[in-house]
């Protein structure tokens, strides 16, 4: 008992001393930050409407130029509420690239590019 | 000095967060609550590069799962989201999902056959770190202890990081994995030794 606790107490300190990732926080990849998002956004648009991008704009957050179109257009509630991410070229861009080639503001994928 | 006709301001309970994180937090997660894409963007932005970095840290230096491992946690925290009531910050409860997660892959690995070590006899010697190695810079430490971690079986590696590096006592990993402690025990003595003859041939 007495000769694992000893054995237990070397590995104790070696973990307190070793700390197995580099000091300071590990940035995560920007197309895991593009998967989780998309993987989120899938999950809520299961769940139910998301909410319209007239509701987002007025709880004061930016939409980018897609979703402002979509915003503006005579469209149906439902359209307005979809999920409409799942169709632009900026998602799959993100999804497999580190660095994908999209400028646009307030865009959640060209975002996650800048950390 | 209170004003009069004022209440008094209580004193802030050092367990909670700070009031306007905490108010920030329940806002942040109110709106991805009500599926607001772009706070779902925001939570993503803010939080993933601390659950990737735990999340390495506990599977280093084999991380191949980290990713998958981080997007099951945030899609149990959307989950479960209903149920933050800010008595911790939002970081801490998502860290939290994440400990969970990597418990369940230490069990789920840990409830495989063991390897094979017919040689096994666990050394009495305590030859982990001489004096000189203790010395070593910390960088060189942490490359060596990689080393060798990464050259055990995984079995091995999980459950020394599972013990060591997540200090989970011996018990709750039996009771975790369904097996008896006794056989915990063993499996950890077999890695200790592992370990140490991969250090000192290192």
């Amino acid at each position: 008992m007495a000769e694992r606790k000893k054995k237990d107490r070397d590995f104790e300190k070696l973990a307190d001393s070793v700390k197995l990732t580099k000091p300071g926080a590990t940035r995560a990849p920007a197309r895991l930050k593009a998967r989780v998002y998309s993987a989120l956004m899938l999950a809520e648009a299961a769940h139910g409407k998301l909410r319209d991008m007239a509701e987002t704009k007025k709880a004061g957050r930016e939409l980018c130029a897609f979703e402002e179109l979509v915003r503006m257009a005579p469209v149906n509630r439902k359209l307005k509420s979809a999920n409409i991410c799942r169709l632009c070229h900026a998602r799959v861009l993100a999804e497999m690239l580190e660095k994908p080639p999209i400028y646009w503001p307030h865009c959640p994928y060209a975002e996650f590019k800048k950390g | 000095m209170t004003a009069p006709g004022t209440r008094p301001e209580p004193e802030p309970d050092p367990l909670l967060p700070a009031r306007p994180a905490r108010e920030q937090d329940e806002r942040l997660a109110d709106a991805v609550l009500a599926r607001d894409r772009k706070a779902t963007a925001e939570f993503v932005a803010r939080y993933t590069d601390r659950i990737y970095s735990y999340i390495c840290s506990c599977l280093a230096p084999n991380t191949g799962h980290a990713e998958d491992l981080v997007q099951e946690v945030f899609l149990a925290a959307w989950k479960g989201l209903s149920s933050f009531q800010g008595e911790s910050t939002l970081e801490a409860w998502l860290l939290g999902i994440a400990r969970h997660k990597i418990q369940d892959y230490y069990r789920v690995r840990l409830r495989e056959p063991e390897p094979l070590d017919d040689d096994f006899a666990e050394r009495e010697e305590i030859i982990l770190m001489p004096e000189q190695e203790r010395q070593m810079d910390e960088r060189r430490m942490r490359e060596r202890t990689l080393r060798v971690l990464a050259e055990l079986p995984e079995q091995y590696r999980l459950v020394l990081q599972w013990r060591y590096w997540e200090k989970c006592p011996a018990l709750e990993m039996a009771e975790r994995t369904g097996k008896s402690e006794k056989a915990i025990e063993r499996l950890l003595a077999r890695a200790r030794d592992q370990f140490r003859r991969k250090w000192q041939d290192g």
